[in-house]
């Protein structure tokens, strides 16, 4: 029985390629533009811009505080009602970008204001501009704070994709719930289905792991 | 060149500038000491508007400094500020760091500003460091290379929060040094410091802060003999004596 739905699954591997062609094209768009814009709400909260930063606060909040599944719901069964109709994909990428847009903004401030005040008023003091401070000096500092939990995120990020199979995209986890309609052995499919998700997190948690290590080390490159 | 008129400075409730007078003349060296908390450090962190003031003048050769108009940018290109902490930035080399502003202030090229990166670290006694990073610099070199990332600005004032109050006893005299030459070529400074045997030898003018106030400015061979206020007088006894 085990050999016959085996042979079922291998011929049903094309189709789990595709899911998992579509679970890596709405997580790789969604971690683009969620680094992205993430980044750019995480500078302007650590500029304290007056509005903007209560505002993104709270949004922030808001995603943080509410269901994933709800948000995609949200975007696209609640957005229609408004006159704004999405196909199932835009509308993942969209709810996926915005939820890891909030996360990395946090992980963002954290970078930012982990570097030490003395670092921003040697800048200021040299007459460098608010753009030039955060290239040249607060950004290259924060990036070793920012860059680990940043490729952990990633990896929170695509497993989190399997939730938009909930409103019809065809991804990975969607083709397990489909074949096992037709090779109702739950085990079987679902396995496969978490090892290909394995198979592209488990190369991000070691980078996540090795970049820990490396940005602990202090800055003594050069050194004989 | 450096003239205060009636400044005030609060931090909250806390005033920490009660009315400073003060004019500061070009190639002079002042040296500013007092108690900690006398608002010394404030002082010259409101030349270059590290800090606001909230009453009163600061001029900087006949530039407002805390007119919201004031060009910020070209009036600390002229202004070199040496922090108690150093403050380099940890992820570039010595000649990184001295290189820095140069490039993208003064926009001169990688070339120029590597050259002139190079003279003043030589200058500074570092010559042979400029491959370094801050980590791998004991507290004097750091500090060294602090003043010659100042330097490289080409600065016509240059202005020192406590270098030497971070450093070990055997490092403070590289530094001092460094300041002592820096004073002879006729730089503008503002020194905080309570290095008195470098008051009593370098500068034109030492003057006491307490509480906020400037109690007393006078050339050093006065200030140290005949210091006119009691608080002073109490300053300098403990200071001297140790």
């Amino acid at each position: 029985m085990w050999s016959f739905y085996i042979e079922q699954l291998i011929v049903s591997l094309p189709f789990f390629f595709k899911g998992l062609g579509m679970t890596i094209a709405v997580s790789g768009l969604s971690l683009a533009a969620g680094t992205v814009l993430g980044f750019v709400w995480g500078i302007a909260r650590a500029k304290h811009v007056r509005l903007l930063k209560p505002l993104l606060g709270a949004w922030v909040d808001i995603v943080r505080g509410t269901p994933f599944l709800v948000q995609v719901f949200i975007i696209f069964f609640l957005l229609p009602e408004v006159g704004i109709q999405l196909e199932a994909f835009p509308a993942a990428v969209i709810a996926l970008s915005n939820l890891s847009a909030c996360f990395i903004c946090e992980i963002v401030v954290a970078g930012i204001s982990a570097v030490p005040s003395g670092q921003r008023e040697a800048a200021t003091s040299s007459g460098l501009n608010w753009f030039q401070q955060l290239r040249y000096v607060i950004l290259p500092q924060s990036m070793r704070v920012i860059l680990p939990p940043l490729v952990g995120q990633y990896v929170l990020l695509i497993k989190d994709s399997s939730v938009v199979s909930a409103i019809g995209v065809v991804d990975v986890t969607r083709v397990g719930w489909l074949t096992v309609q037709r090779i109702p052995q739950g085990l079987l499919v679902f396995g496969l289905v978490a090892v290909l998700y394995f198979v592209i997190c488990y190369p991000l948690i070691q980078l996540s792991n090795s970049l820990e290590k490396r940005m602990s080390v202090s800055y003594t490159r050069g050194k004989e | 060149m450096i003239e205060f008129k009636d400044v005030h400075k609060w931090f909250g409730e806390l005033h920490v500038l009660k009315g400073i007078n003060l004019k500061i003349d070009p190639a002079e060296v002042l040296v500013v000491c007092g108690p900690s908390g006398s608002g010394k450090s404030t002082l010259i962190r409101c030349i270059n508007r590290l800090e606001r003031i909230q009453k009163g003048e600061i001029l900087v050769d006949t530039m407002k400094v805390h007119d919201s108009k004031a060009n910020m940018t070209k009036l600390r290109a002229e202004i070199g500020f040496v922090f108690q902490q150093f403050n380099l930035y940890p992820h570039m080399t010595a000649l990184g760091n001295v290189t820095l502003a140069p490039m993208k202030v003064r926009k001169l090229s990688k070339k120029e500003a590597e050259d002139r990166g190079r003279e003043v670290l030589e200058k500074v006694g570092l010559g042979d460091r400029i491959g370094h990073y801050p980590a791998q610099l004991s507290g004097g070199q750091q500090q060294r290379v602090a003043i010659a990332r100042g330097l490289c600005m080409r600065p016509k004032i240059m202005l020192f929060d406590e270098p030497t109050s971070a450093l070990d006893p055997e490092m403070i005299n590289e530094v001092l040094e460094v300041m002592r030459n820096l004073a002879h070529e006729g730089m503008t400074m503002v020194v905080v410091t309570h290095e008195m045997g470098f008051a009593r030898e370098v500068a034109h003018r030492v003057g006491f802060m307490d509480f906020g106030e400037l109690m007393e400015i006078a050339p050093p061979g006065e200030f140290f003999t005949h210091p006119k206020s009691d608080r002073t007088k109490l300053f300098l006894s403990k200071i001297l004596t140790h």
